[in-house]
């Protein structure tokens, strides 16, 4: 059964990785590739893009982050005296779905939102921050919230003390 | 490409046709296009180059861009030079962008249907062939050229082999060359739009439905202006039925604007009707055309990535380089600067 539960609770955490890791990649594809077209006729505008750039990235670390406390979590319970059970790796599996989900689908629109910015920036480079960074930062909001939650779920669970 | 529905009426939207969804696949062409479109003339250059006194100054005006012409070599020959140039160059960049070979294929046919008109206008009048035929169409000029001078049009694909054959009988029914051209149109106009349906693209749909309503618009006032007889000579396929037209034709160039109240056009039918009643004159019809088809493609702003806005592209730069041919060759003739200011849209 233990090994169930640990089998359970290292899915949350792997999730947590690879779904906000993936939204992050296809972000950064969509708006690298929108970016490297401008780039070919404007290089100049290489640092105003930089940054619409990587946005999308952020949710992979938050997913890393959130894998990594997941992780210490596990660890903390099977050294505990009463070890992993099917519960506590329900919670940790739980608390690791909303950076997971947030994650994916908010860096994929954060990419998209990125790419529309950078063709603004191609015809108006003044907007680049006005409109380009703070609207995808608007799409970025969502992916935080999503990491505060998993965050806190995982905070708040209470491992015993130590065998 | 998405599914999509095509087969939309006039009444499903405002003033332009839905130009479709994203298509990510065109994430680096589209940003590429939008950089080049920073580069495009911008319409105070074409009204300054109206307004220059005279042919030297306006072609002053281009010396600084893409446009300008070598120094010593200012006759129009070498200005005409610069432009297929550009022209060339532009479609060149199309075809490099875009992923969907069958769209490239399609904007190629344009070249095909041109040189079919000029290879059968001189073979069904017993001229020369010739062999002055463009090079960017999908069938080679020697290939065209071979063809004719064989008789054999089994060479050539479907669509100019059809055309071919409906325009040789259209133009024995009274051996006038003008119904070759009508049946050219006709058969190009609905090879467009078929090909858009079959490749799902409801901006191509929209795109050739309007610029087949732009041509019976056109069509209607030129007839109505000659008081021709001939009223079997508008286009299928439009988001308005030829019937509509014919009707147009009973009508007063007062109540033209008024039959196209429910419709996209009607702005641009008065001002060229009312300008066409006062002045005799086309000048701000096809002003008023390009200007429409012009709004049309520029709507293709709202998509971050697809082929509609390198289509976009392709089409106002063509725009773009006629605009700049028509502004010098009035002004190498100097004609009224109003005039050429009525004409630029």
């Amino acid at each position: 059964m233990s090994q169930i539960a640990i089998g359970i609770a290292f899915l949350g955490a792997a999730m947590a990785a690879f779904m906000a890791g993936i939204g992050s990649a296809v972000g950064i594809g969509i708006a690298g590739r929108s970016a490297t077209g401008v780039l070919t006729e404007k290089p100049e505008r290489y640092g105003q893009l930089f940054l619409q750039v990587v946005l999308p990235g952020t949710q992979g670390f938050y997913g890393f982050v959130i894998a990594f406390f997941a992780m210490g979590k596990i660890s903390d319970f099977i050294a505990s005296a009463a070890g992993l059970g099917i519960s506590d790796a329900l919670a940790v599996f739980s608390a690791c779905l909303p950076i997971a989900f947030a994650g994916l689908l908010s860096a994929i629109h954060q990419g998209k939102t990125c790419a529309a910015g950078i063709l603004m920036t191609a015809k108006r480079p003044e907007m680049a921050v006005k409109a380009g960074v703070l609207y995808a930062a608007m799409v970025e909001v969502y992916a935080v919230l999503g990491f505060l939650i998993s965050l806190l779920i995982l905070l708040a669970i209470e491992v015993p003390a130590a065998a | 490409m998405p599914q999509v529905k095509l087969r939309q009426s006039i009444l499903e939207f405002s003033t332009y046709p839905p130009v479709g969804d994203d298509d990510w696949r065109y994430a680096f062409a589209t940003a590429r296009v939008r950089a080049l479109e920073t580069q495009m003339l911008p319409r105070a250059t074409f009204q300054d180059m109206a307004n220059a006194q005279s042919f030297e100054n306006a072609l002053d005006m281009l010396s600084a861009g893409q446009y300008a012409v070598p120094k010593g070599a200012a006759g129009f020959a070498d200005i005409e030079e610069v432009l297929l140039q550009r022209r060339a160059e532009v479609r060149e960049l199309f075809a490099s962008l875009m992923i969907d070979e069958s769209i490239v294929e399609l904007f190629k046919s344009r070249d095909d249907f041109a040189n079919l008109r000029l290879a059968l206008r001189r073979a069904l009048t017993d001229k020369p062939v010739g062999a002055d035929y463009s090079p960017s169409g999908n069938v080679a000029p020697e290939v065209l050229e071979q063809a004719f001078a064989e008789e054999n049009y089994a060479v050539l694909p479907g669509y100019v082999r059809r055309a071919a054959e409906a325009a040789t009988i259209n133009y024995y029914q009274d051996k006038d060359v003008r119904r070759i051209d009508y049946e050219i149109d006709r058969l190009q106009a609905l090879h467009n739009i078929d090909e858009a349906r079959r490749l799902g693209s409801i901006f191509l749909d929209g795109l050739f439905r309007t610029q087949v309503d732009l041509t019976n618009i056109r069509t209607l006032l030129r007839l109505k202006f000659t008081e021709s007889e001939q009223i079997d000579v508008f286009l299928d396929g439009g988001f308005l039925e030829p019937a509509f037209y014919k009707h147009g034709l009973d009508l007063g160039y007062e109540a033209i604007g008024n039959l196209f109240f429910a419709t996209p056009y009607q702005h641009l039918v008065e001002v060229g009707a009312g300008y066409l009643a006062s002045n005799k004159s086309f000048l701000k019809t096809e002003g008023q055309c390009d200007r429409h088809l012009i709004g049309l493609l520029k709507s293709t702003a709202q998509i971050t990535a697809g082929p509609q806005p390198i289509i976009a592209y392709l089409l106002m730069k063509e725009h773009e380089i006629r605009t700049i041919r028509l502004v010098l060759t009035a002004k190498k003739n100097s004609l009224d600067t109003r005039l050429i200011l009525d004409r630029i849209a």
